[in-house]
């Protein structure tokens, strides 16, 4: 079963592929003096040319993760291409090779390793576990120390801050123009199919401010590596998050730092990979010795670890930023949010009207067929929405692709409102606080600065359908 | 034994017809292929059949399927150009008047609910895809379907239930039906025993059994047990299990590409690309736990080439649609 959303499991072939088979991807060849009657036989560790000069082995073609996010074909095959770059396996090599090169005293070579974990595999291991929501993130951190991390962190820091930019995003967008439909960004499957399939139309609405996992990465290879005193590149960061298509928002070029020569987040893994892993040990979480997390951004570490960003469960979007431009824009001090649910339960609205004129239309699309329902509406000037909190998975992250799967006879709704249970307990994050505000003026220069835009926007680009030869199949 | 005549021959498209569909009222037909064009075919005073209407300028590509709403006032055509069309004859001309998109590229099959509140769509982007219709041109996407694993060929509803079933060239058929927990989607059972692509499907009058055709040249039929159902057949999860009860080989020479029971009669006929059509049914001292079906009559040479659908009129009992790739399509009699 594939751990991406559904949106990115509607696919181009039947493609049972892997990225050797189909892969419409052009290759550059890099032809020697062409002779002929050369021949390529197969053998089983390769492909061999053969020619009078005798028998040499074919290079292999690679195809890196890049090249699928910048491609229309398939998208599925890419997760073969995960295997190898965004793996579990992958993660405990590099600790393992970063332990090695500590024995041996290279300290040169040595990588600080951070990670980070979300909210929602707290949520979804707490669960799973049966422990305590921080005590979860404690034993994980535990856990993490044991393998070789040097900090593990949680992601309040850029929830908060990805929601205070996303609001002024909003209400700026707004005053220029208040017909505009702004669309949410966090959700990496939601920005990987507007790519690929709705390109030029549908990118210009969708808000800039990167998601919380690029905010971290960001905050950990520039704010932490300036403190710590070496260079972003020295840091091997894993963020763990509810699901996989996380794994390739953290491959975008865009998130690349060309300077440092390494990416914000090196490494994503998930909920379910850390329940393999655990798995693999043989050991149970509550068995490894629980840490407080770190707090490198301030002197005051806040006093819980995993928090809830309003009710509902991927990251509060629409109904932050609501609050927020009811008081920002038309003075009305909101408090509760009464979402009116429409079709189904994954597509909700909320309005607010003024002198009996709706001043304010908001929404949250979850699932697939909300997307497409609310795609359909934009393409044909049906939607009135100002914003849209959009994510790919049906109840939103926390029912995230890649989360905790529901034990033998349990179905998905039943898990989803357990975990929505346990973020209903957690406290709620006031992202005005002590901390953002020394964020923005310790690191970004202030808010609405230059650097503030250049370190918490991100741009997108649309991909070309290509039609290829290849492509056609009757 | 009965057999097969020819009553009418009718030209018209250019290149192979794909698809042909009766109306629900039995004396109009639609039909669709190669050429991009819907044509709507009418029987005149004098017996004679000819195209009342042709609705060209839907779609950029090749139209697979069509379908009428069981109330006969819209047509639906799924194309090889990943749309939807939803044509209806609210002022006097038909008029597409709601094109679905979604697809990530060809549509292959498009079929309406009994209640026609639903329409469901396949393609082979491995998906299958339920909308809900809320009246003039409002579509809602209810369900994206990824069960299968490869291309999926078609999509037909059951006959009184919102049940969907879908077959694929992962050599599996699929049901699905709306759980009462939380009102989604979900695939309740997967069919398989055929060894290649199930290019065609079809329940019967009740819905208690579904025919499907395959690539492997044979037929199979398959049964539905009810939770608490005679013959002991256990149902873990408290849906109905459905099992195959009986497979007709030997009848076809290549891949038969369509099926369709007769909701009257109970006739079987088929679709081959050996350019020929069977007729079978039912045999007299069959037992419902392992049916016996006979073949009626073989028409060898039904077309010049391939055999892409054949349709029951849904009236005038035995009477037989029939298109090819040869570009023609024919209209045939079951007579004793």
């Amino acid at each position: 079963m594939s751990r991406f959303s559904g949106a990115l499991q509607l696919t181009d072939l039947d493609d049972f592929i892997t990225p050797s088979q189909e892969c419409i991807k052009p290759v550059t060849i890099d032809k020697t003096k062409s002779k002929t009657g050369a021949k390529i036989t197969v053998q089983e560790d390769g492909y061999y040319e053969e020619s009078e000069s005798g028998k040499h082995k074919l290079q292999k073609v690679e195809i890196t993760l890049q090249d699928c996010l910048a491609c229309s074909g398939c998208i599925t095959s890419a997760e073969g291409v995960l295997i190898t770059q965004q793996s579990q396996e992958e993660l405990l090599k590099v600790l393992r090779e970063n332990q090695a090169l500590k024995a041996t005293g290279e300290t040169d070579k040595v990588r600080t390793i951070v990670f980070t974990i979300a909210t929602q595999p707290i949520l979804s291991l707490a669960n799973r576990y049966n422990l305590g929501v921080d005590d979860t993130a404690r034993h994980l951190a535990g856990y993490f120390r044991s393998l070789g991390a040097d900090l593990v962190l949680g992601t309040k820091i850029a929830d908060d801050l990805a929601l205070l930019e996303c609001r002024q995003e909003f209400v700026e967008r707004f005053r220029d123009n208040p017909q505009l439909t702004m669309l949410s960004s966090s959700c990496p499957g939601w920005v990987c199919y507007a790519e690929k399939t709705h390109g030029s139309f549908i990118l210009p609405h969708i808000a800039t401010t990167r998601s919380p996992q690029q905010i971290m990465g960001v905050l950990v290879k520039q704010f932490l590596a300036e403190k710590l005193g070496f260079s972003g590149s020295r840091i091997y960061h894993v963020t763990v998050m509810p699901c996989y298509d996380k794994k390739l928002e953290a491959s975008r070029e865009d998130f690349y730092s060309e300077v440092n020569s390494s990416r914000d987040v090196d490494c994503v893994i998930t909920s379910i990979e850390v329940e393999q892993m655990l798995l693999t040990e043989d050991k149970a979480l509550h068995l490894y010795d629980p840490t407080e997390l770190d707090w490198p951004w301030t002197d005051q570490s806040p006093e819980n670890i995993a928090w809830a960003h309003e009710s509902t469960l991927s990251g509060g979007y629409a109904e932050h930023i609501f609050k927020y431009a009811a008081k920002e824009l038309f003075n009305n001090t909101l408090h509760e949010l009464d979402f009116k649910q429409l079709r189904n339960r994954d597509f909700r609205e909320v309005i607010l009207e003024k002198d009996g004129q709706t001043v304010l239309k908001f929404a949250i699309a979850n699932g697939f067929r909300n997307i497409q329902n609310l795609v359909q509406k934009l393409k044909r000037g049906k939607a009135s929405y100002h914003f849209v909190e959009v994510m790919a998975c049906p109840s939103g992250c926390v029912n995230g692709g890649a989360q905790v799967r529901p034990t033998t006879g349990q179905h998905v709704s039943e898990l989803t409102q357990q975990l929505e249970a346990l973020y209903k307990q957690l406290p709620l994050s006031i992202p005005d606080n002590t901390h953002t505000k020394q964020m923005y003026s310790d690191f970004l220069d202030g808010a609405h600065t230059d650097k503030a835009r250049e370190m918490l926007h991100t741009s997108y680009h649309a991909v070309e359908k290509l039609n290829s030869a290849l492509n056609i199949k009757w | 034994m009965g057999r097969l005549t020819l009553e009418h021959t009718l030209q018209g498209h250019k290149g192979r017809i794909w698809g042909v569909a009766w109306h629900p009222n039995g004396n109009t037909f639609a039909s669709c292929g190669e050429d991009k064009a819907i044509r709507i075919w009418t029987l005149s005073g004098s017996g004679t059949w000819s195209t009342k209407t042709i609705l060209s300028d839907g779609h950029k590509r090749t139209i697979r399927e069509i379908h009428w709403s069981p109330c006969g006032q819209y047509l639906a055509s799924a194309s090889f150009d990943a749309t939807t069309a939803i044509w209806s004859k609210s002022v006097g001309e038909f008029e597409c008047n709601a094109t679905l998109e979604g697809h990530e590229n060809e549509v292959k099959s498009v079929s309406w609910s009994h209640s026609g509140g639903l329409l469901a769509t396949c393609s082979r982007d491995k998906s299958v895809w339920i909308w809900e219709f809320a009246g003039d041109d409002e579509f809602e996407c209810a369900a994206v379907l990824n069960s299968h694993s490869a291309d999926v060929k078609r999509v037909v509803w059951h006959p009184k239930k919102d049940v969907l079933a879908s077959a694929s060239y992962d050599n599996t058929i699929k049901l699905y039906s709306e759980s009462a927990l939380d009102s989604d989607w979900d695939c309740t059972a997967t069919l398989s025993s055929h060894t290649s692509t199930v290019w065609g499907i079809d329940f019967d009058g009740d819905g208690e059994r579904l025919i499907s055709c395959s690539d492997d040249k044979t037929l199979k039929i398959w049964r539905s047990y009810p939770p608490g159902n005679n013959a002991g057949i256990a149902t873990p999860e408290n849906i109905p299990v459905w099992k195959c009860v009986c497979t007709l080989a030997g009848h076809h020479s290549r891949a038969i590409y369509d099926v369709t029971w007769c909701k009257q009669t109970g006739l079987i006929a088929t679709a081959c690309g050996d350019n020929a059509i069977r007729i079978f049914k039912e045999s007299s001292d069959s037992n419902s736990d392992e049916p016996t079906f006979e073949l009626v009559t073989a028409e060898d040479s039904a077309h010049g080439e391939d055999v892409n659908a054949v349709d029951w009129n849904p009236v005038t009992s035995g009477q037989l649609l029939s298109c090819s790739d040869d570009g023609t399509i024919k209209i045939w009699k079951v007579v004793d």
